[in-house]
C-alpha cells in the first residue's frame, strides 16, 4: 500500500522531489511556504518580494533538492535559501546600509497582552532587523552574516546585539516576564 | 530576564510560522511554476536535440570517410561504417519491399535527400514528444 503524502516525513518527501517528484514536493511547500514567506517578512521584505523571493527559494530547492542530506530540517535549508536570495536583492539596493530608526514605534503587544513579534520587529532598524532575523530565524552564524552582507563581523554583532535589546524591550510586557506572556509569534 | 535567557525565547518567536491565509494559492503558484519550468526545459530538450540531430545526420551525409588515404585506421573505420550503413540500408529496404514499397530504392538516393529524410524521422519523433507533453499538461 502505498503512503500517502502527508504521513511521509520531509527527508523523504526531499528524496523523492530529488528523483523529479513534484508532487512530493507540493507537499513539502505545503508543509514549510508559511514559514519562509513569514521568515522574509520578519526579514524586512514587502509581502509580494517576500512571496516572489519564496517562491524562487522554493523553485531553487527543487532544482537543488538532492543536496538536501537531512543534516538540519528541510524548512532550515530552504530558509538559508531564501534568506540568501533576500539579501542579494537587498544589496543590490544597498538597503541594509540605510539606517532607519523607528523607536517610536507602539509596544508590541496587544490588548490581551499577546507578544507580536512582527510587531516588535518594526521597532527595528533595517540592518538590525535583517541581522536579527538571519541570525535567529535562517539559523545563519555571525560570521555567515557578516559575509553574506559584506560587512564586519563586529558590525554584524552590534546589529544583532541592539536589536536584540530593542526587542526584548518591545516584547517585555511592563512587569510581567516575556516567558509568562502568551506568544503569537 | 537575561540576554541569555533571552534568546532561545527569539528563537522560539521566529520558529512559530505565521497562519498566512493565502497559503494554499501560495503553494499552487510553485507547483505550477514548477511544472511550467519543467515543460520548457522538455521543449529546450527537445529543441536541441533535432538541431542537434539534424546537424550531426548532415554531417555524417557529407563527411568523405574514405579521405586521407595514407590513414589506415581512418580507412579501417570509414569501411566498418560504410559496411554498417549498408547492412542498415538493406534491412531498411528489405522492410520496405515488404510494404508492397520496393520501386523505392534507397541507395539510389542522394544525400540530400536522405538528409531530408533523417531530418524528417528527427521532426516526426519531436512532435510525437510535443503530443505527450501537451497530454500530460
Amino acid at each position: 500500500m502505498t503512503q500517502s503524502l502527508v504521513d511521509r516525513h520531509d527527508v523523504e518527501l526531499a528524496a523523492l522531489a530529488a528523483a523529479g517528484g513534484r508532487r512530493e514536493f507540493g507537499e513539502l511547500v505545503r508543509r514549510h511556504g508559511s514559514a519562509v514567506r513569514g521568515l522574509l517578512r520578519r526579514m524586512g521584505a514587502q509581502a509580494s518580494l517576500a512571496d516572489d523571493i519564496a517562491q524562487d527559494a522554493f523553485i531553487q530547492a527543487f532544482e537543488r533538492c538532492a543536496e538536501f542530506r537531512g543534516e538540519g530540517t528541510f524548512a532550515a535549508w530552504v530558509k538559508r535559501i531564501a534568506a540568501r536570495l533576500y539579501i542579494k536583492r537587498v544589496a543590490k539596493e544597498a538597503r541594509y546600509v540605510a539606517e532607519v530608526e523607528n523607536e517610536d514605534a507602539a509596544p508590541a503587544t496587544d490588548h490581551a497582552g499577546l507578544v507580536d513579534l512582527d510587531e516588535a520587529l518594526k521597532a527595528l532598524s533595517e540592518p538590525e532587523r535583517l541581522c536579527v532575523s538571519l541570525c535567529h530565524g535562517a539559523g545563519m552564524a555571525h560570521p555567515e552574516i557578516a559575509a553574506a552582507l559584506n560587512l564586519p563581523l563586529g558590525t554584524v554583532k552590534s546589529h544583532v546585539k541592539r536589536g536584540l535589546d530593542k526587542l526584548r524591550a518591545r516584547l517585555q510586557p511592563p512587569g510581567q516576564p516575556l516567558g509568562s506572556a502568551q506568544h503569537v509569534g | 530576564m537575561s540576554a541569555d535567557e533571552f534568546d532561545p525565547e527569539i528563537e522560539r518567536l521566529f520558529a512559530r510560522s505565521p497562519q498566512l491565509p493565502d497559503a494554499a494559492l501560495f503553494t499552487a503558484r510553485v507547483e505550477q511554476k514548477l511544472q511550467k519550468g519543467s515543460h520548457i526545459r522538455f521543449l529546450a530538450l527537445g529543441l536541441a536535440g533535432v538541431i542537434g540531430g539534424v546537424v550531426a545526420v548532415r554531417e555524417t551525409m557529407s563527411v568523405n570517410l574514405g579521405a586521407g588515404d595514407g590513414v589506415v585506421a581512418g580507412n579501417a573505420l570509414g569501411q566498418g561504417i560504410r559496411s554498417v550503413s549498408f547492412n542498415t540500408q538493406s534491412a531498411v529496404q528489405t522492410g520496405l519491399d515488404q510494404l508492397g514499397l520496393a520501386n523505392l530504392e534507397l541507395g539510389s538516393m542522394g544525400g540530400m535527400q536522405m538528409f531530408w529524410i533523417a531530418a524528417g524521422a528527427l521532426i516526426a519523433v519531436a512532435a510525437a514528444g510535443v503530443m505527450k507533453l501537451s497530454q500530460d499538461m
